[in-house]
């Protein structure tokens, strides 16, 4: 044993970084998501975050959060089991549950633990888990925790889906696992028709609808709303951090379920609870929706278009996507790095993707246009891509 | 139909937008497989040949090698 030996098997690739002279990783960030986010002292445009509404520095949200903060400080430093369970948080379970239209919700400190602790609470090694190929990495690391068999499905394809249920029926539960918006992509799942073929075969869905809720739906309620599934009897997972606009995470379902993990799901029983200014700061994000949905979407919407005008201008290639978010297939992860790169240097700040969090060699840069951002931030962020394309 | 083409049609049928499949395409090199491809190529071969595969197909590098291993359980 030597622990020189140890300290040398932690090393960080950061080849790709020096060859494209390009990090996109760990920026340093010196301000909030304001119509210009200042990075490393530069003013940069942001088509990076997950800030679809555009309301991480809403006056509002900020006001509800201060005045929780005023009320109860900032932390109940305790788990939710303990002295973490304030009357804020019991609220927005029934607000959040309420909201995307099921029985209860668990709220944990995010939406990787949420994924991370539900399978292994929920599923064991007479159970079957089959998963679409290109769900998240805290979906695929909570679904190989539960110690149970896994069975990938090829992207959003029901007819591969079905065939794996038809071999299925020896297992004593079937779990079929997928996202509402595949964020790299920007495609969605045919969820309403999983569901169906769920039933069929007696399977239970579980969603992870983090990209879906506040932008999919009439009202911003989700991958439910947007595909009229009503009565849903599976599991619902999302995130509070991306168009909810704070921090934390869901799980929704039956009551017999929620309650279940509320004792069982050792990541929700063991973990700080949410802060007070964030569940206020989610509650009144809630509220904003509510009245305000209709517009900020169709603002969402038609920034999206045309930052995907702009990319096809410039002769990038765009993954066909229906969500409100342009993914540029770059294929190797040095073009990937190297188109992040290029859009740094020009002012705009992009989420490059490479393996593992996408297949190898199916690069992305994805670019998310805020309904925060102003129509003429948006103009120049369009000019910079099509003169880069240009170039 | 043959061991060889069963295999080889069993990986083309979870492997989109990919190179062409022979006995010799190494998983990792020239189909750009990973863990979740792997597992659904493992997941196609059971259901083609009607077994469960266990950790004894874990170190397969090529197509081939999964035709010896299959070879190796009777088939």
């Amino acid at each position: 044993m030597d622990r020189k030996e140890f300290y040398k098997r932690l090393w960080v690739d950061e080849s790709l970084a020096e060859v494209t002279g390009y990090n996109p990783y760990y920026l340093s960030v010196n301000s909030g998501l304001n119509e210009r986010l200042l990075v490393n002292g530069c003013k940069m445009i942001d088509l990076a975050s997950n800030n679809y509404l555009g309301l991480a520095t809403d006056s509002r949200v900020k006001q509800a959060a201060i005045e929780a903060v005023q009320k109860y400080g900032v932390s109940l430093c305790g788990t939710p089991i303990a002295t973490g369970y304030i009357d804020l948080f019991q609220r927005l379970e029934e607000e959040l549950a309420s909201f995307v239209g099921l029985e209860r919700t668990v709220i944990l400190p995010s939406c990787y633990q949420a994924n991370n602790g539900l399978f292994s609470c929920l599923a064991g090694s007479e159970d079957l888990i089959v998963v679409d190929r290109l769900v998240h990495s805290s979906l695929i690391q909570g679904i190989k925790a539960a110690g149970c068999k896994i069975r990938p499905f090829l992207h959003n394809n029901l007819n591969h889906l079905e065939g794996i249920l038809q071999r299925s029926s020896s297992y004593r539960q079937v779990f079929v696992v997928t996202e509402s918006v595949f964020s790299t992509e920007g495609s969605v799942a045919p969820f309403k028709k999983i569901v169906e073929l769920c039933e069929k075969y007696g399977a239970m869905p579980i969603i992870d609808d983090s990209h879906g809720i506040g932008v999919l739906g009439k009202s911003g309620r989700g991958i439910l709303e947007e595909q009229k599934i009503e009565g849903y009897k599976g599991i619902y997972t999302a995130s509070l951090g991306k168009a909810l606009a704070n921090s934390g995470g869901m799980i929704s379902g039956e009551k017999r379920v929620i309650d279940y993990l509320k004792y069982y799901c050792s990541h929700l029983v063991y973990s700080t609870a949410l802060s007070p200014a964030v569940l206020a700061g989610i509650s009144a994000v809630l509220d904003i929706i509510r009245v305000e949905f209709t517009g900020i979407k169709h603002k969402l919407i038609s920034y999206q278009r045309q930052i995907h005008k702009a990319l096809i201008e410039g002769g990038f290639e765009v993954v066909a996507g229906e969500a409100p978010i342009n993914s540029v297939q770059t294929a190797s992860k040095e073009v990937t790095f190297s188109l992040g790169q290029r859009l740094y240097a020009k002012g705009i700040l992009s989420t490059p993707f490479i393996e593992p969090s996408v297949p190898l060699n199916q690069g992305r840069v994805r670019l998310i246009a805020g309904a925060g951002l102003s129509p003429g931030t948006v103009d120049e962020a369009a000019g910079i891509i099509k003169r880069l394309g240009a170039s | 139909m043959n061991i060889e083409d069963r295999v080889i049609n069993s990986v083309k049928g979870v492997l989109d937008k990919r190179p062409e499949v022979t006995l010799d395409s190494r998983l990792l090199e020239d189909l750009l497989v990973d863990s979740l491809d792997k597992l659904m190529i493992l997941s196609a071969i059971e259901d083609e040949f009607g077994l469960e595969i266990e950790e004894e197909f874990a170190d397969v590098h090529t197509v081939k090698d999964i035709v010896v291993k299959l070879k190796a359980r009777g088939f």
